[in-house]
């Protein structure tokens, strides 16, 4: 398909992507789009990107957004406080402005001599203007600073992975220029490979009852925090540090608290194994 | 070329915009798509469509403007499908093998229509079911796993027909026909995440109002200084506070019972969002007359005088009313309509209407709104309040409606 085979990604030894997943990463890559991935939590969102880092041996860049983040943090900061610092202790390099800027995680992967992978995550998080302030920079991958005048352009136009857990909605031209995947919970046959490669030695009978009773957990109509991905596998960790006997996991749920963490949700269980 | 594809999802109620249409257009010069239906599907579905709550839409349409799903799908004899139960390794294909599905490729290419592919495929997927008598994988005739055959699972042939396993990616129709994302579709009831996605849009900062800047701004005043060689220079900002007060009035009379957990959501939903300068719930039975309950249960002398709600919550108060604004006519229209507490002389479309005059941002929501109530008598109530205050259903759209109402600027009422 691509010319350039190297630069595909392929499901690696910790990271197992259905296809069509690894499918949309690939095609982001050609189109240089960045890639936008929705889904639940706990289906291994931000773990995609490291994937992807790793797959093709590239840096990885991860700039966490926090609801105070602000377009700009990722750009640059004017470090004016040093500058002061400085000029009061009569420190060389004053003059030069250049020298107190100091780049975002944005700017870092666009000023890096070899391509990154960028991964943005949870970008929901930040303000709903968030996504709208970095329009131009991630199409045209570049930036003008105001204070020395000059354009940081990519060398190499980052690979780009956004998350976002859905608790805002995206604005529309943002969400015009993603490649867009929704990660769905995985089946249990996905999810078998998934739980492996956590694991040097896991025993299929274990295995077994555990994902019989996660799944059946989480198919309750009334649970509120269904349970994810990585609560799974602590619990299976769980189950085979307490030796707990495989016959006894379907039906006396031991540590059942790490699958359910809200008290409703102990109760629902409870409800419902009743009938 | 595909224009008319373009059409046939705007048509479909997908907002496809020209810039991902060319994307897409992008993608195929890129030949992204490869020659395959499937991969097509997959290609545009992610560059086309951006919440997975249209993923379901988007099936539809696709399905209709390529339709030729193959109904025979599942008419698998059963001997066939524990041939395919055994998985076996994608191997890589020799040289001779991919010459071999080029010509496949090609072949197919050739085909002036996918209906004729898709017949001919069917039509001789059963022929093979006849024939085959021993387990095949690989190679590109009979029904087995891997090769090129266009039959069986895991196979390399665009469009073919999967029979059970675990393909690489699933042919198009397959996973339509699954209809994996109905249950993302926006005119779903909602459950508590969405209740609360919605009402995170329902705020309004005050910094986008007309407030004196009353806040220190530290950073600024840090910069600002510094930038004056150590001279201390203040800055201030106006205060970002959500400035939005909600008043809740829930019915909890008889027909809503089934709409429990949906309003025991809602309700969740505004009480933990912690964004809400002040929020007031009260409960009515039916229709709101001269008190307001304060529990749900309605009970006689729990309560407060509407009047009293009038005088204490000012106008800026936005209003949301949930009920199914299921009543007989009389208990809208009559003053003695009340049958369960007093009037005070006013009808409770009296009532209703003095509420849309004391609060200008103010909506309806209705779990079981109808779309057709016009022209149906026993739905008078439900007419009639909806051209009093904008009712919208209970539902992922609806409740984003009655939230973009409720945050629309109105010029302040003179009076």
């Amino acid at each position: 398909m691509g010319s350039n085979n190297s630069d595909r990604f392929e499901t690696t030894g910790e990271y197992v992507a259905s296809e069509e997943l690894m499918n949309a990463v690939n095609i982001a890559i050609a189109l240089q789009k960045p890639l936008l991935i929705k889904g639940e939590p706990g289906t291994g969102k931000t773990m995609l990107a490291q994937a992807v880092a790793a797959s093709p041996g590239k840096k990885l860049i991860i700039w966490n957004i926090k609801s105070t983040t602000q377009a700009q943090d990722g750009l640059y900061v004017y470090d004016t406080v040093q500058r002061l610092y400085d000029s009061q202790f009569g420190e060389s390099g004053v003059d030069d402005i250049a020298h107190y800027i100091k780049l975002g995680k944005l700017g870092e992967a666009f000023s890096s001599e070899e391509q990154v992978v960028l991964l943005i995550d949870e970008i929901d998080k930040a303000d709903l203007e968030f996504p709208n302030d970095l329009l131009w920079e991630l199409d045209q991958m570049e930036f003008y600073i105001h204070e020395t005048r000059e354009t940081v352009k990519a060398k190499q136009r980052p690979i780009v992975i956004i998350t976002s857990n859905a608790e805002k909605e995206l604005p529309d031209a943002f969400l015009r220029r993603c490649i867009f995947h929704y990660i769905e919970f995985p089946e249990p046959e996905l999810m078998k490979e998934i739980v492996k490669s956590h694991f040097d030695s896991l025993e299929d009978k274990l295995l077994e009852e555990a994902m019989r009773t996660f799944y059946e957990i989480r198919s309750l109509r009334d649970i509120r925090k269904k349970p994810s991905t990585s609560e799974l596998i602590d619990w299976i960790n769980a189950l085979m540090i307490g030796g707990i006997p495989v016959e006894e996991i379907y039906k006396k749920l031991p540590f059942v608290g790490v699958v359910l963490k809200k008290d409703e949700d102990l109760e629902t269980l409870k409800n419902a194994r009743k009938y | 070329m595909f224009i008319e594809f373009f059409y046939a999802l705007r048509a479909g109620g997908l907002d496809v915009s020209q810039t991902e249409w060319l994307t897409l257009m992008e993608a195929l010069d890129k030949g992204l798509c490869g020659a395959s239906l499937t991969q097509f599907y997959y290609v545009s579905r992610m560059i086309l469509v951006k919440s997975e709550t249209e993923y379901d839409k988007f099936d539809r349409v696709f399905a209709a403007f390529f339709k030729n799903v193959s109904e025979d799908r599942e008419q698998v004899s059963a001997r066939i499908m524990k041939w395919l139960e055994q998985k076996t390794d994608c191997r890589v294909p020799t040289a001779e093998e991919l010459e071999q599905l080029d010509q496949n490729l090609s072949q197919l290419k050739k085909e002036d229509s996918r209906q004729q592919t898709n017949d001919q495929i069917s039509r001789m997927f059963e022929a093979k079911k006849k024939e085959q008598q021993t387990r095949h994988d690989g190679g590109n005739q009979w029904i087995g796993t891997g090769g090129t055959s266009p039959y069986g699972h895991s196979g390399k042939a665009p469009g073919g027909i999967r029979v059970g396993g675990r393909t690489g990616l699933m042919s198009a129709f397959a996973v339509i026909s699954q209809e994996r994302y109905r249950d993302f579709r926006l005119d779903k009831p909602l459950n508590y995440r969405q209740f609360q996605v919605a009402f995170r849009r329902l705020r309004q900062y005050s910094a986008r109002l007309d407030v004196p800047k009353s806040e220190l701004d530290v950073d600024k005043t840090v910069d600002e200084t510094c930038n004056q060689g150590g001279y201390l220079s203040i800055e201030y900002r106006k205060p970002r506070k959500n400035t939005v007060k909600l008043l809740l009035l829930f019915d909890s009379g008889g027909t809503m019972i089934p709409f429990s957990t949906l309003c025991s959501n809602l309700f969740e939903a505004v009480d933990k969002a912690n964004h809400f300068k002040d929020v007031k719930t009260y409960y009515f039975h039916n229709c709101i007359y001269s008190k307001l309950y304060k529990n749900p249960e309605c009970e006689n002398g729990d309560w407060v005088d509407t009047e009293w709600v009038f005088r204490n919550l000012d106008r800026d108060y936005r209003v949301i009313i949930v009920g199914d604004a299921q009543m007989a006519a009389e208990e809208l229209l009559s003053p003695t309509g009340n049958y369960r507490g007093p009037n005070d002389g006013l009808s409770g479309y009296e009532w209703l209407t003095r509420f849309t005059k004391k609060y200008r941002r103010i909506v309806w929501l209705n779990p079981r709104k109808h779309e057709y109530a016009k022209g149906m008598d026993w739905m008078e109530a439900e007419v009639r309040i909806a051209d009093l205050i904008p009712m919208y259903k209970l539902s992922v759209d609806g409740l984003n409606e009655a939230i973009k109402c409720l945050t629309r600027d109105q010029a302040p009422r003179k009076d």
